[in-house]
C-alpha cells in the first residue's frame, strides 16, 4: 500500500512538471523525422520500406541515444530530490522501509521512462501513416516490429540507463549527477564501442556499448542484405543478446550494491577528500577563544576606489578563477580532464593500427583524426566536448541560485556582463585545459611510439587556436540559452536541440554557412599541404564571433539580477539598461555582421557560383530531362589527347591548353558533336573546322555544335580548348561543391584531374541516381544494376586515347601527369616535364605538383615513377618490391603488361589506401604512408600494391560493364591476383596470413545471404568471397589453366565490357566435369562449408611412420538472399592436411601431407600416414573452401611407441 | 541620511497583493520592521535590496554627497539606479546558501573583490576584519559546507558588512542564531547603524525593542504602526489590561473585549485586552513592546486613523 502510494505520488508529481512532457514530445517529433527524413546516418539502399523492421529498429535505437540525454533529470529528480530540498529528514523519518522508498521512487522514473519512449514508436507510426509520407515506399503493418524494437531497444535501454542514473543521484545527492551518468553510458556507447570496435577488437568491442548502438547498427547494417533489411524481424541473437544480458546484469548489480549502501539516515560529507582529512588532526577551538575575539575592537577598512576597469578586470578574473576550480572539480571536469584523456590516451594507441600494422603517429594524422573532432558534424568521441559544455554552462548559469546565494551576489556592486564573462572564461579555462592536455596525450602517443617529429607549434596552432575557437564559440551559445530560457533544464533541452540543428541542419534545407551556427569550412592538415583553408576558416570564424557578441548582449540584458523572472519585467529592465555602452556594442557587433557577412556571401554566391543540394538535384534532373535523349547517340571518339598545362602554385592558378583528337568510329556520319565542359572551370572550345553552335546551355554545361560538313565515318577532327583553373575567394562548405574531394591548387601539394577538360557526349554518370530523387522530380526509375545476362557482349568499351602532355610548374617542384617522362627542362625559372603515351590509355587523368622525391627506373622498357613526399620515403623500397613482383608476376600469368609506364604518387590527404585511377596510375593518399615501413608480420603494404597491381589488368584493362557482378570483375580479380602473387612470390604461410587479414570484419564483415556471386552486388561478395572463390577454384582445377583463362577473357573482351558471364563461361570451359558442381557452388548459388576437426591423434608405429587419425565434422548449406539456410550433402573431394612443427611466428610448418579426401556430411574419421613427427592438421587446411578460420586444423596429439 | 519610500505596491503573478501602498520614512540608525510570516517584509526588504521590482512607487536614498561615498548626487532612485545603490548596500537575505566547498575566507575575499576591493591590501585587512568580528576568524580555512546554522549567518553577516555599508538590510538575521551569537550581532549591528541606514526585519519583538529608534509594524501587505517604540509604549499607558482566566471562558470574552493576544502561564490563560477605558475585574498592564506589537495586529491604530 504504502509502495503503491509512493510511487503513485512520484508519478504524479513528475507528470505535473513541464520536463516529461516536453521529452515524450521530443522523442515523437526526433522518431518522426529521422523515420521521415531517415537523417539516421545509415546509408539506406535504394529500395527500402519506410516501416521495415529495421527502420524502425533503428530509429528506436538512435532515439534512446537522444532520450539519454533528456532523462536523467527524471531519475534524478526522484532520487535526490529529497536530499537536494531538505526535506528527507521528513521523509527518511516516516515509517517507510527502505525497499519501498527507494522501490517506489525507482519504479516510478522507470515507469515515466518507459512511458516517455513509447514516443519514439508513437512519431515512427505518424512518420509512416501520418500526412505526406510518400505510399510508394510503405509496406505492410507488422505491430510486432513496433513492439519488438519497444521491448528490446527501448525498455531494456530505460532500465539500464535509470540503474545508472538513479545510482548516481542518490550516491551523490545532487539530482544533476544524473545527467553525468547519462554521459558515461553515451560516451561508451557511442565513441568507446566505436574505437574498440574500429580498433581491432571485433564483436567483443560490442559488449562494451550500454545503449546498442553499435550492436545492433553493426548487426543490422553490415550483416543483413537488402530483402532482410525490409522484411526481417528484429530478435535479440548473437553479439545483441549477450550485450542486452551483460548491461541489464551490471545495472542490476549496480542497483542492488546501491540500494545495500543507502541509509536512510542523516547525510554527512562522505567525500574521499573529507574523509582523508578526518585522518589529520585538527586544532580544537576553545570557546574561550571565541569570547576573547569577540572582544577585540576590529577597524573594518572602506572601499578604496580605484579606476573601475582594473576593478572589473579583477573580478572577471577572480569569477573565472572561482568558477574554473568549481568546474575542474566537479565529477564532470575530473572525467573531462582526467579521465576521459587517460580513455583517449588509450584509444588513439589502439587505434594507431590499420590492417593490423602499426601506423606511424605523424602529428597531423593524431590531430586530424583523433585530437579534434569537427564541432558541426561529430563523428568521434569529441562529441563529448558540446555535450559537456552544454551541462557545465547550466552548472556555471546557475551556481549562486543551485546553493541559495544568489541574492548575496546579486546585491553587490558588481556589474552583470562581468558575472558572465567572468563564468565564460571559467568555461574557456576548462576547454583550453582540455585542449592542452589533449596535446600532452599526442605527445605521449608519440613518445610511446618512439616518434619524435613533435611540432609542437601545429599542436598548438590546431588546439588552442582552430578547436578551441569552435568550442567557444559553442560555449559563448550554450550560456546565451542558459541565461536567456532561465530555466536549467529546459534550456539544456534548447541548447541540445539548437546543437542537433546545427548538425542536421542541412536536412532541413539550411545549408549555407551563413546560416548555421559555427559552421563553416573545415581546417585540414597533412604533411604536404600544411594547414588548408584556413582563411576562409577565419573570415567565418569571426562572423560568428560577431554574433556571439550579439547575442552576448542580448543575454546580457536579459540577465537575471534578483526575484524577477517573468518575461515582460525582464524585458522592462532590459529597455532600461539599454544605455550608450550597450547600445555602442550592439551597433559595433551588427556592423561586424553585416561586414563580415557580406564579405563572406560576396565569396561564396558572387565569386563562386552557390549551389544549394537542392537546387543541385534540381539540375541534375533537368539535364537529364533536356538532353537525356542524347544518350547512346553516335558520338566521335577520342583518339589522341594532347595538352599543355601551366601550374602556378603561388597565383593559384592552373591554365590547360589542349586538343583533341575525335575520330568517327561509326559506319554513319556525324552532324553534331555535344561537348561538356567542367563546371568549375572556365573553357573556351574551338574546332578545326567551320560549325554551328545550336546549344549551349551553360547552367547544365551542355553544348551542341553542329558540323556544317558531317563528320564521314573513319575522318576525325581537333577540338581545341582553353581551361582555366583559377579557384576564387573561398566556397561555403555546405551545399553543393562541384570540385571533387582534395582537389585544388596549393602552395604544396596540387591536384585537380582530367575532370577539369571537357567530355564528349551525354553523361549518364551526371543523372541523378538517388530513388527518391527521381521520383520526386517525376524520372522514371532507374533500374540498380542489370542483371549480367541483360547486358549486350558486344557493348563497347570507351576506347582509349593516346596521351601526350607538357607540365609545368614553379621550379622547386615536380608536376606529374599521366605518361612515360619522356624531357624535363628548365625555362624562365620554371620547370617543364613531358609525359607521352603512346599506346591508348584508359581511365581518370590526374594532375600534380608539389616537392616530390622522384624515384625511377626502368623495368623491362617500362618507365617506373614513384613520386613521394620527401619525408614518407622510407617506403619506397617495399613498394617497389611489390610493383616489380606484380608486373613480373601477372605479365607472365594474364597478358603483357600494356603500357609503357606505371606511376605511384602519392595523393595529398589523409586518406589510408591506395587507388588506380587509370592505365598505369596508382595513387595512396598520405595515409598509407602511415602505415609502419618497419613493421613485421603482415606485409600489407606489399598486398595492397599487389592488389592496386592487378587492376591494371582487371578494370583498366579488362572493363566490366555496368551491371550485377560487375565487382567480381574489377575487385575480386584484382584480390585473387594478390593472392596468387603472394603465394607464388613469398609463400603459403604469407598467404594464410593474407588471408587471415581478409577474414577481419572490418570494413566488410561476411553477407552470407547476399546474391551468388554471378549477381554480387555487396562489397563482401566482391573484396572476399569472389577471391576466395578464385583461389579454391585454382587451387581444385590448376593455378595455370584458370590463370590461362583469365588471359583469353582479356584478350577476347579487349573492346568491349566483360561480365561475369564472360568470366564464368571461360571458367566453365577449363574445369573438368568432375568440378563442375563445385564452379556451381561457387559462382551460382550461396553456397557455404563448415569443416571441423575435432580430435586429431597421432601414433608412431615405427621410425619414419606416423599414423594420424582425425575426427572431424562437415557441413554444407545453400543460403537465399531472405536468409532462409538449407543444409545439402557435403560429398566432394576436400583437403587434408599434416605439418610439421612451424618455426617461430608461423603457424604451419612444412607440409609433410595434403591430399583430398571424399568427405561426407557430419561426422567420420580419416586416418593418415606421415613419414615423420606431425605437430598440427586437419581438413581443408588452406581455407578453399571453409573461410571461416578457427577449426579446420589443431596440434596433433602424439602418443609415442609404447 | 535618509530612505523614502513612497507608496510602494507589489503584487505577485499568483494574486498575492504582497504589498500595498507602502509609505514610510527611514532615517538614520536603526529602523525595526517588526510583522509576522507573510506579512510582506522580505519583498519590501528585497525591493529595498534591489532585487525586485515594485509594481508602483518610488525608493529613494537621500544623503550628502560624502555620506554617500559618491561624487556627484546627493540622491539615489533605488528602482532605478540600481548600481548605484548596490555600492552602498549590504544585504543579508533571510535564507541564503553558500558555494558548499569553498572555504570562508576565500568565499569573503570572492564577495570582497565583487563589492570593489580591488587592492589586495585592504582586501585582505577587510577579511580578516570581518572574519573576526563574525568569530569564524578560527574556522576561516574550513569548507562552508561543514557550518552549522549560526556560523553559516554571520558568514553572510560579514559579506552583509563588507565596504561599510551606507545602506543595511538584514532580513530576520537573528532567527538561526543561539542567544549569545543573537546579542553579539545586535551590537554589531548598532555599531554600524551609527551613520547608516540600517532596516531589521524580524517577526520577534526583542530585536525591536533591544535596539530600534524606530520600527514600523506591517501585516498584510500594509503598514499598520509606525512609531519609535519608546513613544508607542508610553501610548499605550493605561489601555492595556489583564486577566487570568479559564481556557473554556476564552470564547465567550472574546466577543465581550477587545483581547489583543492571549498567553499561557501556569498552565492558566492569561488575556491582554486593549481599553481606553478601565474595566472592572482585569488589572492594568504596564505595557510593553510586545503589547504595542499586538495592538497594532487587532487592528487598534487603523481605527485610531480611520476615527
Amino acid at each position: 500500500m504504502k509502495f503503491l502510494e509512493i510511487f503513485r505520488f512520484e508519478i504524479a508529481y513528475q507528470l505535473r512538471r513541464s520536463w516529461p512532457w516536453l521529452s515524450f514530445i521530443v522523442m515523437i517529433v526526433f522518431a518522426f523525422f529521422s523515420t521521415r527524413i531517415a537523417i539516421v546516418p545509415v546509408t539506406l539502399p535504394q529500395d527500402f520500406i519506410l516501416n521495415s523492421p529495421f527502420i524502425i529498429t533503428a530509429v528506436s535505437v538512435f532515439s534512446c541515444q537522444i532520450w539519454l540525454l533528456l532523462s536523467p533529470v527524471i531519475a534524478g529528480d526522484a532520487a535526490a530530490r529529497d536530499l537536494q530540498t531538505l526535506m528527507h529528514p521528513l521523509m527518511y523519518t516516516s515509517p517507510v522501509t527502505k525497499s519501498y522508498y527507494l522501490g517506489g521512487r525507482f519504479l516510478a522514473a522507470f515507469a515515466l521512462h518507459a512511458l516517455i519512449l513509447i514516443g519514439v514508436q508513437i512519431g515512427s507510426l505518424l512518420a509512416v501513416y501520418g500526412p505526406g509520407a510518400n505510399p510508394e515506399i510503405i509496406g505492410p503493418f507488422r505491430p510486432m516490429a513496433y513492439i519488438t524494437a519497444y521491448c528490446f531497444i527501448a525498455l531494456t535501454n530505460a532500465i539500464i540507463a535509470t540503474t545508472f542514473q538513479f545510482s548516481i543521484a542518490l550516491f551523490t545527492g545532487r539530482p544533476m549527477a544524473s545527467y553525468f551518468g547519462s554521459l558515461i553510458l553515451f560516451f561508451l556507447s557511442y565513441p568507446v564501442t566505436f574505437a574498440l570496435y574500429f580498433g581491432g577488437f571485433g564483436n567483443r568491442a560490442l559488449l562494451a556499448d550500454p545503449i546498442g548502438v553499435m550492436a545492433i547498427m553493426n548487426e543490422m547494417m553490415s550483416k543483413w542484405t537488402i530483402v532482410e533489411k525490409n522484411v526481417r524481424m528484429f530478435t535479440l541473437e548473437g553479439a545483441m543478446l549477450w550485450n542486452r544480458l551483460l548491461w541489464l546484469g551490471i545495472a542490476l548489480g549496480s542497483i542492488a550494491l546501491m540500494y545495500l549502501r543507502f541509509r536512510m539516515a542523516h547525510r554527512i560529507s562522505n567525500g574521499l577528500w573529507s574523509r582523508l582529512m578526518r585522518k589529520l588532526p585538527r586544532r580544537e577551538i576553545s570557546t574561550a577563544d571565541i569570547e576573547l575575539s569577540a572582544q577585540t575592537q576590529v577597524y573594518l577598512p572602506s572601499i578604496h576606489q580605484s579606476s573601475s576597469f582594473r576593478l572589473h578586470l579583477q573580478q572577471i578574473i577572480a569569477t573565472a578563477l572561482s568558477s574554473f576550480k568549481t568546474i575542474a572539480a566537479s565529477p564532470g571536469g575530473l572525467f573531462l580532464l582526467i579521465a576521459f584523456p587517460m580513455l583517449l590516451t588509450f584509444v588513439v594507441l589502439v587505434e594507431m593500427q590499420h590492417w593490423g600494422i602499426s601506423l606511424l603517429p605523424r602529428t597531423p594524422h593524431l590531430l586530424m583524426r583523433h585530437l579534434t573532432g569537427l564541432l558541426t558534424a561529430p563523428n568521434n568521441y569529441w562529441i563529448m566536448v558540446p555535450l559537456f559544455t552544454i551541462y557545465f554552462s547550466g552548472d556555471l548559469i546557475w551556481r549562486e541560485r543551485d546553493v541559495r546565494m544568489s541574492e548575496c551576489v546579486d546585491a553587490t556592486p558588481v556589474p552583470g556582463w562581468v558575472l558572465f564573462l567572468g563564468k565564460f572564461i571559467g568555461l574557456a579555462l576548462v576547454l583550453a585545459t582540455l585542449m592542452t592536455i589533449t596535446g600532452v596525450v599526442g605527445l605521449i602517443v608519440q613518445v610511446i611510439k618512439d616518434y619524435h617529429d613533435f611540432q609542437i607549434v601545429r599542436y598548438v596552432q590546431v588546439l588552442l587556436g582552430l578547436q578551441l575557437t569552435d568550442y567557444l564559440l559553442f560555449a559563448a551559445l550554450a550560456f546565451i540559452v542558459q541565461v536567456v530560457v532561465n530555466q536549467k533544464y529546459v534550456a539544456h533541452l534548447v541548447a541540445l536541440t539548437l546543437y542537433m540543428l546545427i548538425i542536421f541542419s542541412s536536412f532541413l534545407g539550411i545549408e549555407h554557412d551563413l546560416l548555421v551556427y559555427a559552421s563553416g569550412p573545415k581546417w585540414l592538415f597533412t604533411d604536404m599541404r600544411g594547414l588548408e583553408s584556413i582563411v576562409p576558416w577565419l573570415w567565418l570564424r569571426l562572423y560568428w564571433a560577431a554574433w556571439a557578441l550579439l547575442l552576448s548582449i542580448v543575454a546580457r540584458l536579459l540577465w537575471i539580477r534578483g526575484k524577477e523572472v517573468r518575461f515582460n519585467t525582464r524585458i522592462r529592465i532590459a529597455v532600461q539598461n539599454f544605455n550608450r555602452p550597450v547600445k555602442v556594442a550592439t551597433g559595433i557587433s551588427i556592423v561586424l555582421i553585416i561586414g563580415l557577412g557580406s564579405y563572406i556571401f560576396y565569396n561564396t554566391n558572387v565569386l563562386n557560383e552557390y549551389i544549394t543540394d537542392e537546387e543541385h538535384v534540381e539540375r541534375r534532373a533537368q539535364y537529364e530531362r533536356l538532353y537525356g535523349r542524347y544518350q547512346g547517340i553516335t558520338q566521335p571518339e577520342r583518339s589522341a589527347t594532347d595538352l599543355k598545362i601551366d601550374i602556378d602554385p603561388i597565383r593559384k592558378v592552373a591554365t590547360i591548353n589542349g586538343t583533341y583528337r575525335l575520330v568517327n568510329k561509326s559506319n554513319f556520319p556525324i552532324d553534331s558533336i555535344h561537348v561538356e565542359p567542367a563546371f568549375y572551370v572556365t573553357t573556351s572550345i574551338r574546332f578545326d573546322r567551320p560549325l554551328k553552335l545550336l546549344i549551349g546551355d551553360e547552367k547544365l554545361g551542355h553544348y551542341i555544335y553542329r558540323l556544317n560538313k558531317p563528320l564521314q565515318p573513319g575522318d576525325s577532327l581537333i577540338l581545341s580548348f582553353d581551361v582555366k583553373f583559377e579557384p576564387q575567394g573561398f566556397n561555403s562548405s555546405r551545399g553543393f561543391r562541384n570540385t571533387g574531394a582534395g582537389i585544388g591548387i596549393f602552395d604544396n601539394g596540387t591536384y585537380f584531374t582530367g575532370g577539369a577538360l571537357p567530355v564528349i557526349g551525354y553523361q549518364p554518370l551526371r543523372e541523378l541516381s538517388d530513388a527518391e530523387g527521381r521520383r520526386k522530380h517525376g524520372l522514371p526509375r532507374q533500374v540498380t544494376l542489370p542483371a549480367p545476362g541483360d547486358i549486350d557482349p558486344g557493348v563497347a568499351s570507351s576506347s582509349p586515347a593516346t596521351f601526350k602532355a607538357i607540365i609545368s610548374t614553379t621550379s622547386d617542384q615536380v608536376a606529374v601527369a599521366p605518361g612515360e617522362l619522356r624531357r624535363t627542362w628548365n625555362e624562365s625559372g620554371r620547370s617543364y616535364f613531358q609525359y607521352v603515351s603512346d599506346v591508348p590509355i584508359n581511365g581518370q587523368y590526374i594532375f600534380f605538383s608539389a616537392k616530390y622525391k622522384v624515384h625511377q627506373e626502368r623495368w623491362n622498357n617500362i618507365d617506373l615513377q614513384l613520386f613521394i613526399h620527401p619525408t614518407h620515403a622510407e617506403h619506397l623500397e617495399r613498394l617497389l618490391r611489390s610493383v616489380r613482383a606484380s608486373l613480373d608476376y601477372y605479365s607472365s600469368q594474364f597478358g603483357t603488361y600494356p603500357y609503357r609506364f606505371l606511376q605511384i604518387i602519392e595523393q595529398p590527404g589523409n586518406f589510408i589506401g591506395m587507388g588506380v585511377d587509370g592505365s598505369g596510375v596508382i595513387t595512396g593518399g598520405e595515409g598509407f604512408f602511415l602505415l609502419d615501413p618497419k613493421g613485421e608480420g603482415f606485409d600489407a603494404m606489399f598486398e595492397i600494391v599487389a592488389h592496386e597491381m592487378g587492376h591494371q589488368w582487371w578494370g583498366v584493362q579488362l572493363k566490366p560493364a555496368f551491371a550485377e557482378g560487375g565487382g567480381v570483375i574489377s575487385e575480386g580479380l584484382a584480390w585473387y591476383s594478390a593472392m596468387q602473387l603472394v603465394k607464388n612470390e613469398k609463400s603459403r604461410e604469407a598467404l594464410r596470413r593474407f588471408m587471415s587479414f581478409m577474414r577481419e570484419p572490418n570494413p566488410w564483415p561476411p553477407i552470407r545471404t547476399g546474391l551468388p556471386l554471378l549477381r554480387a552486388m555487396d562489397p563482401w561478395a566482391n573484396y572476399r568471397k569472389a577471391p576466395y572463390a578464385m583461389h579454391a577454384i585454382s587451387e581444385y582445377v590448376g593455378e595455370a589453366r584458370i590463370n590461362n583463362a583469365l588471359n583469353k577473357l582479356i584478350k577476347k573482351k579487349k573492346f568491349s565490357l566483360a561480365t561475369t558471364i564472360d568470366l564464368y563461361n571461360e571458367l566453365q570451359a577449363v574445369t573438368p566435369d568432375s568440378l563442375k558442381n563445385l564452379l556451381h557452388d561457387l559462382f551460382e548459388v550461396n553456397a557455404f562449408w563448415t569443416f571441423n576437426t575435432k580430435q586429431a591423434k597421432a601414433e608412431q608405429k615405427d621410425k619414419d611412420n606416423w599414423q594420424v587419425t582425425f575426427d572431424i565434422e562437415a557441413h554444407k548449406v545453400v543460403a537465399d538472399s531472405a536468409g532462409v539456410e538449407t543444409e545439402v550433402p557435403v560429398d566432394q573431394w576436400v583437403e587434408v592436411g599434416v605439418f610439421a612443427p612451424a618455426k617461430p611466428g608461423e603457424i604451419l610448418g612444412k607440409p609433410l601431407y595434403v591430399q583430398k579426401h571424399f568427405i561426407h556430411s557430419g561426422e567420420q574419421s580419416i586416418t593418415v600416414t606421415v613419414p615423420q613427427k606431425p605437430a598440427r592438421g586437419g581438413i581443408d587446411p588452406y581455407n578453399l573452401l571453409d573461410w571461416e578460420e578457427g577449426d579446420n586444423i589443431e596440434k596433433i596429439l602424439v602418443e609415442d611407441i609404447k | 541620511m535618509t530612505l523614502q519610500i513612497t507608496n510602494i505596491s507589489k503584487t505577485y503573478p499568483n494574486g498575492v497583493h504582497a504589498l500595498k501602498n507602502v509609505t514610510l520614512t527611514v532615517p538614520n540608525g536603526m529602523y525595526g520592521l517588526l510583522g509576522p510570516n507573510g506579512a510582506g517584509k522580505s519583498t519590501l526588504m528585497r525591493i529595498l535590496a534591489t532585487l525586485q521590482e515594485p509594481d508602483e512607487g518610488t525608493v529613494h536614498l537621500i544623503g550628502s554627497k560624502s555620506a554617500l561615498d559618491l561624487q556627484h548626487v546627493n540622491v539615489i532612485d533605488v528602482v532605478k539606479e540600481k548600481d548605484l545603490v548596490r555600492k552602498t548596500l549590504g544585504y543579508l537575505p533571510q535564507e541564503f546558501g553558500v558555494y558548499p566547498k569553498s572555504k570562508a575566507e576565500d568565499l569573503l575575499d570572492y564577495f570582497a573583490i565583487l563589492k570593489g576591493f580591488s587592492q589586495r591590501k585592504s582586501r585582505k585587512q577587510v577579511v580578516e576584519a570581518l572574519l573576526r568580528k563574525t568569530n569564524l576568524w578560527d574556522v576561516r580555512k574550513q569548507k562552508l559546507g561543514g557550518y552549522s546554522g549560526g556560523m553559516r549567518q554571520r558568514f553572510g553577516v560579514a559579506v552583509a558588512l563588507l565596504g561599510n555599508p551606507r545602506l543595511l538590510i538584514v532580513d530576520e538575521p537573528t532567527a538561526g542564531l543561539d542567544p549569545a551569537e543573537r546579542v553579539r550581532f545586535l551590537n554589531l549591528l548598532s555599531e554600524l547603524g551609527e551613520n547608516s541606514v540600517v532596516i531589521l526585519s524580524t517577526h520577534i519583538v526583542e530585536d525591536v525593542s533591544e535596539l530600534c529608534a524606530r520600527m514600523a509594524i506591517i501585516n498584510k501587505g500594509e503598514i499598520l504602526h509606525e512609531a519609535e517604540p519608546l513613544k508607542a509604549i508610553e501610548g499605550l499607558k493605561g489601555k492595556i489590561w489583564r486577566k487570568m482566566i479559564q481556557k473554556s471562558e476564552l470564547h465567550k470574552l472574546e466577543h465581550e473585549y477587545n483581547i489583543i493576544s492571549t498567553k499561557l502561564l501556569s498552565g492558566r490563560t492569561v488575556i491582554h485586552v486593549y481599553s481606553e477605558e478601565s474595566l472592572g475585574d482585569f488589572e492594568p498592564v504596564q505595557p510593553n513592546l510586545e503589547d504595542v506589537y499586538f495592538t497594532a495586529m487587532a487592528g487598534q491604530y487603523q481605527q485610531h486613523v480611520q476615527q
